[in-house]
């Protein structure tokens, strides 16, 4: 499946925006019914609207562990992508197994000899199941969606954390700023600039002299 | 030092591979074990299988399922050390208990304890009531397979007069509650657990149908094994060392109390204490189901992968009808435990248990594993 891009133009794998999606592949895949098991309500709600922009309309999501497997039975669906860190796996992999009700996998991550999605959707920490009747090329840009949509809120989540710390860090080299303008009767600039000088002499982090002060006056007190 | 990635599922029989790691008898062998808590036995093999786990805590048959390719795709898994032999129990609802109790017979033994489930199968469906829900945590399993036979011992066919389902252990006692199953088979200590909780009676312990069930096993890929066969000795050391340490009972305190923090299984050390004795309630504050084989970490040679252990798990997988059966893949699935590697490594130890395919079950129901092969090799 490839995308109809000017050659030498567009890198492998990006869409011009002014290039309308190429409506007659997608319009296969429309009616492809697919289940998102996730507990994260931000990442399924990420990867949901995702997969809808991916040009797939049909998908569903699945919250709650409680009689999952009637759940999944009642949707009847082609694909079921899950977190790998969900405990359900198990359950879902055994109603492949053993269900007569359910059509079989063909396969998980599309194909066995394609290692290279089953390491990405692995470290991605997305698993799929894929049920039978489906074609390897309309499943991968499912996947591949997903795969860059779990990384995409992977990469929001460690952003809101570096925040977060930056934040505290902020808050504990004002605290050493105080202690330090209050004990050597400097001013702020003073007080940084003293923090700074000792962090690159002792070759630390400013928010770790910061913290050795707090501690220090703390015991001093 | 070289550090290695090891995936475990919350259960008692991870207590070899944790003491490994964190009583210094993996550092001993120049080894830094770091641990995964891992939610699934699907992620497990996955992670083996793409490399970002070495190795693992694993179920044998799931070892040997993954490398026929059974279920799933193809991942060549190595067994070169049992973790335990042993340690499962079967626990059934406390309502479809009491009826159990009120048919006339023995509970307190596995046969009398399976006919009269078996009684009350018949009952339910006399009374067109629907069928019995019964839970295992995985299906490739002993745990699949041991309720198999508890249920054959009933009288009862397993694969029609009840449902069978897959449930992830700390969701058992919960799902017991809410009436979505009836029963299930599981390691320790989540029996324990569904007893304490008081939503379920433990029927019968795993060691109460077979004498000796191969349980949990390190598994590792073949890559790895191929790669680094000096490495892997040393690892085996390690688990052998921890595994003796496990075995003493003048170390069941502390090792109970080490499996309790919130890193490891996050449960309370009594009720670890208690499956590592082998002595389980079987009702909240009730009568002790004991054995002195509940759970084996080291005595009698349970350490070492035997074949003919492999070769009954895959007969029990064809038998479950998960597989149709090849000698070929009899001969593949014995190669996936390897006692060569053991040897190597610990050197020769006294095994006392019997070759489990002359084990009968309480019930009489021999199987005769051997006999799949037909030329005896």
């Amino acid at each position: 499946m490839t995308l109809p891009v000017p050659a030498g133009e567009v890198r492998r794998g990006s869409v011009p925006p002014h290039l309308p999606m190429p409506r007659t592949l997608m319009a296969n895949d429309l009616s492809l019914r697919i289940v998102i098991v996730d507990e994260s309500p931000v990442r399924a709600a990420i990867l949901e609207e995702g997969l809808k922009e991916a040009g797939f309309l049909n998908v569903l999501r699945i919250t709650g562990r409680t009689n999952l497997l009637e759940r999944i039975y009642a949707i009847d669906p082609d694909v079921i992508l899950i977190d790998l860190e969900d405990p359900s796996r198990d359950t879902i992999e055994q109603m492949f197994q053993v269900s007569r009700e359910v059509k079989r996998p063909i396969a998980m991550f599309v194909d066995q000899t394609d290692s290279k999605t089953i390491e990405d959707a692995i470290e991605a920490g997305v698993a799929s199941y894929v049920v039978d009747g489906l074609r390897k090329d309309r499943v991968k840009p499912i996947l591949e969606t997903t795969i860059s949509r779990f990384r995409a809120f992977a990469r929001l989540k460690a952003e809101l954390e570096e925040a977060k710390n930056q934040l505290e860090e902020r808050k504990v080299v004002d605290r050493a700023k105080t202690i330090l303008m209050k004990m050597k009767g400097i001013d702020e600039e003073a007080a940084y600039g003293l923090l700074r000088r000792t962090a690159m002499n002792e070759k630390k982090r400013i928010a770790d002299i910061a913290q050795s002060i707090i501690t220090a006056a703390e015991l001093l007190r | 030092m070289r550090r290695l990635a090891m995936g475990f599922i919350p259960l008692t029989d991870a207590a070899v591979l944790i003491a490994a790691a964190e009583r210094g008898f993996a550092m001993a062998e120049g080894i830094e074990i770091e641990l995964h808590k891992e939610v699934s036995w699907a992620n497990i093999r996955d992670k083996v299988n793409v490399g970002l786990l070495d190795g693992a805590h694993m179920l044998g048959p799931l070892a040997i399922a993954s490398s026929l390719g059974l279920g799933h795709v193809r991942v060549p898994l190595v067994v070169p050390f049992a973790l335990n032999l042993n340690g499962s129990a079967v626990t059934i609802d406390k309502h479809v208990y009491a009826a159990m109790a009120e048919v006339g017979e023995d509970l307190a033994t596995a046969l009398g304890a399976a006919q009269a489930l078996g009684k009350v199968v018949r009952q339910r469906k006399a009374e067109g009531r629907d069928p019995l829900t019964f839970a295992s945590v995985y299906a490739f399993s002993t745990h699949t397979y041991l309720l198999r036979h508890f249920l054959t011992g009933g009288g009862i066919d397993p694969d029609r007069d009840v449902r069978f389902v897959v449930v992830p252990p700390p969701f058992m006692a919960e799902s017991l509650r809410g009436g979505l199953i009836h029963g299930f088979s599981v390691g320790s200590p989540w029996n324990s657990v569904a007893v304490d909780a008081d939503v379920g009676r433990i029927a019968v312990l795993g060691a109460e149908i077979f004498g000796w069930v191969p349980e949990k096993v390190l598994g590792v890929h073949a890559r790895f094994a191929n790669a680094e066969p000096e490495l892997l000795h040393r690892l085996v050391r390690a688990l052998y060392a921890a595994a003796r340490w496990c075995e003493d009972p003048a170390n069941h305190d502390d090792l109970a109390r080490l499996l309790s923090e919130p890193r490891h299984l996050n449960l309370p050390a009594d009720v670890l204490k208690r499956t590592l004795d082998g002595r389980l309630h079987s009702a909240p504050g009730g009568r002790l189901r004991a054995h002195p084989d509940y759970l084996v970490l080291n005595r009698d040679g349970a350490n070492r992968p035997e074949r003919d252990h492999a070769l009954w798990m895959y007969a029990q997988i064809v038998a479950a009808g998960q597989g149709e059966f090849a000698a070929d893949a009899a001969r593949e699935a014995m190669g996936v435990y390897r006692p060569d590697i053991f040897d190597a490594a610990v050197g020769p130890v006294a095994v006392k248990h019997p070759e489990p395919d002359c084990v009968a079950t309480q019930f009489g129901a021999v199987f005769d594993a051997r006999a799949f092969l037909g030329d005896g090799s």
